[in-house]
């Protein structure tokens, strides 16, 4: 097979296969990041560049591959996300520049246009860095132009410029000691590299056809938010609601023991589409994805597992939620003035909002004192909106912010800003931290007062936090592998070990010094109560006049979370 | 003016010369940042990209009681996402005061003091 030129079709084809490629493996490439805790957001801010760009390409009404280029560079001009979403958009910025008036591409054309988008890119930056996403363009259009001088047919060109990204991407741990350290390759290298493999597989045609169009979670959360947004109108009595549960579940095709229906999607969605409406259905080979509101979740649950096992389940009782629905539409005209409404008994003067990850810290934080609380940590950082919404909603007079997390600073200092009441932010780096706090809190006392004594309360504690290494690495001095346990004091690797309660033990005797006197245990969601009372007696051996606390937290990713005061 | 740090030997102090040339050589680091710029726009020229030895001219550092607070100077690159450009550098400057001084950033303010369009 032989291609001499790509048209709009093809050039359209190819934006999308990557974007959905970025899409798919956002996690992995997330995974990638060089420090062992799992928080990195590459693959998502990649993901979320394009899917903007490819938006853009898909709403141009035009048949020239040169405008679709630019109409994608827009895209993801607009929608740039993080330093990798920046020299993506850099990258096309450059290849739609240097074909914005081409109607077809030549193998020659697509050769070219790598090339300036490489340059383009490099020139952005005024030290670049080799082992990274720049390593990886500079050598696929390096490998683009080569090929070009022998060739008409782009297939050969694109395969060349996808094997040398390849490549490259190879050798970004020998240019880069930190990744040869943490043993990965560049997370924003590698995304770029499945970029280009999608469009090399797009043009050869190994993409399957997508002639029934999948959306992916994102899109199939707004659909259903689009389907519950129509359905509910905000104007129903609940009690006229004439199908009450949403429901939605996640099944494995095939899996599990009482399949006993080959799985085709007609068959499937027809026998739904009796129990109710506002029925969506998404699947791939593996995973079928079902919405739809009914007055029988249970034939929805039952009907799910005669094709395979559930993977997820949850159903919502909405004439129960009409009645929120029904004030959230009284709030919405922006033009409303909020009336003063008189206090309610239990509305706090000062709301205080603590950021905390898991049911049992909420708990734990509400008894210290905390009125508000907005799930959210290390992997799942709220937004500033997310704040601004919990400052607003305590319909108190002024605010305190405890974000527990340095990386939820930002936001929460944005919140302050243009939160309704005055707000002050008290930066706890750590849940410890965010406990000790609250004891420097006075309800008497002026905000900035406040403020000031619980930020003073800071220092007084140390905090230890026990976690999972997800890959083999070597930091701070430390040998770490995969599955093994790491105790943090403060930000920095003490200690590694096999065994959980060990590294939790070891852990606790990095923190105890001469002036230590209370050792609060959290146990999170990968522990239990049974190992936390262990490491409560382990703990008092150590030193019989420490007194010890253990609470339930729940917290994901931190089985042990321990404060020494 | 620099940022004491009391540890049981005694004090380090860091001035805020050495703040400043981490700040800039954070900010420069980020993707889309062509330069540091001169905070002082009349007497020195407003286009000048600042040398390393003079990252400080760009930086302006304030003590404040718990940390400090770090206004940045920077001149991006045209056609890149500036908003975003400017929050990665944020992040970056506030991320190596931690790691490599221990120094906390209550807030980092940048200033886009210039748009530099490279040639094509």
């Amino acid at each position: 097979m032989k291609v001499t030129e790509i048209t709009n079709l093809e050039f359209g084809k190819m934006v999308q296969a990557a974007s959905q490629k970025l899409n798919q493996n956002a996690d992995f490439i997330n995974s990638l990041n060089v420090f062992p805790v799992p928080d990195g957001d590459t693959g998502t801010n990649m993901s979320l560049s394009l899917a903007s760009g490819a938006k853009y390409e898909r709403d141009a009404d035009t048949a020239a591959v040169g405008a679709l280029a630019v109409a994608l560079a827009k895209g993801l001009l607009m929608g740039a996300r993080g330093n990798s979403g920046v020299i993506l958009s850099q990258i096309f910025r450059g290849f739609s520049r240097k074909l914005a008036d081409k109607t077809t591409l030549t193998a020659q054309d697509l050769a070219d246009g790598f090339a300036a988008g490489a340059e383009t890119a490099y020139k952005a930056v005024m030290k670049p860095t080799e082992g990274t996403i720049l390593t990886v363009v500079r050598e696929g259009a390096q490998a683009g132009l080569n090929a070009a001088k022998d060739t008409d047919d782009v297939l050969v060109v694109m395969d060349a410029v996808r094997k040398a990204a390849a490549d490259a991407l190879a050798t970004t741990p020998d240019l880069l000691p930190v990744l040869k350290q943490v043993g990965v390759v560049d997370s924003g290298g590698q995304g770029l590299s499945f970029v280009l493999e999608a469009f090399d597989d797009s043009l050869n045609g190994r993409v399957a056809e997508n002639a029934d169009y999948k959306p992916d979670d994102a899109e199939m959360d707004e659909m259903i938010n689009a389907a519950h947004h129509q359905s509910a109108q905000g104007k129903l009595d609940p009690a006229s609601i004439k199908y009450g549960y949403c429901t939605e579940i996640m099944v494995r095709i095939g899996r599990g023991k009482q399949v006993d229906h080959k799985f085709d999607y007609d068959t499937f969605y027809n026998y739904l589409a009796d129990l109710g409406d506002s029925l969506l259905v998404v699947n791939d080979d593996e995973i079928v994805k079902v919405h739809v509101h009914t007055e029988h979740p249970g034939k929805v649950i039952a009907w799910g597992q005669e094709f395979g096992d559930l993977a997820k389940v949850k159903v919502d009782n909405m004439r129960m939620q009409q009645e929120t629905i029904m004030e959230k539409d009284d709030e919405t005209p922006a033009t409303a003035t909020p009336a003063v409404a008189e206090p309610a008994e239990d509305t706090p003067d000062t709301a205080i909002i603590a950021i905390v990850a898991g049911d049992g810290l909420a708990t734990l934080f509400k008894s210290l004192g905390v009125t508000h609380v907005v799930q959210g940590g290390q992997t799942m950082n709220p937004s500033t909106q997310d704040i601004v919404d919990a400052i607003n909603a305590s319909k108190a007079k002024r605010a305190i912010v405890l974000p527990n997390n340095k990386n939820i600073f930002l936001a929460a200092e944005q919140a302050a800003k243009v939160a309704d009441i005055p707000t002050v932010i008290v930066h706890a780096k750590t849940v410890s931290q965010g406990m000790t706090a609250m004891l420097g809190y006075n309800p008497d006392a002026e905000l900035t007062d406040n403020q000031a004594s619980m930020e003073d309360n800071l220092s007084t504690v140390k905090s230890g936090q026990v976690t999972h290494a997800i890959r083999d690495t070597q930091l701070d001095g430390f040998d770490i592998k995969e599955g093994n346990y790491m105790g943090i004091v403060d930000g920095t690797i003490q200690v590694t070990a096999a065994d959980l309660l060990e590294t939790a033990v070891d852990t606790v005797k990095a923190m105890l010094d001469d002036d230590s006197e209370i050792v609060t245990i959290i146990y999170g969601a990968d522990a239990n109560a049974d190992l936390a009372d262990q490491l409560q007696q382990r703990v008092t051996d150590l030193d019989g006049d420490l007194e010890t606390e253990v609470h339930e937290g729940d917290q994901p990713v931190y089985p042990f979370l321990i404060s020494v005061e | 003016m620099a940022v004491k740090i009391k540890t049981q030997y005694g004090t380090i102090d860091i001035t805020n010369e050495v703040i400043a040339t981490v700040v800039g050589g954070a900010a420069t680091d980020n993707y889309g940042v062509v330069g540091m710029a001169s905070k002082n726009q009349i007497r020195d020229n407003v286009n000048d990209i600042l040398r390393r030895e003079n990252y400080a001219r760009g930086v302006v550092v304030r003590q404040e009681d718990n940390g400090v607070a770090i206004d940045v100077y920077i001149i991006v690159s045209y056609g890149t996402k500036i908003s975003e450009v400017s929050r990665n550098v944020q992040s970056k400057v506030k991320y190596n005061l931690e790691t490599m001084l221990g120094v906390t950033a209550n807030s980092v303010n940048v200033v886009v003091q210039g748009v530099r369009v490279l040639a094509d």
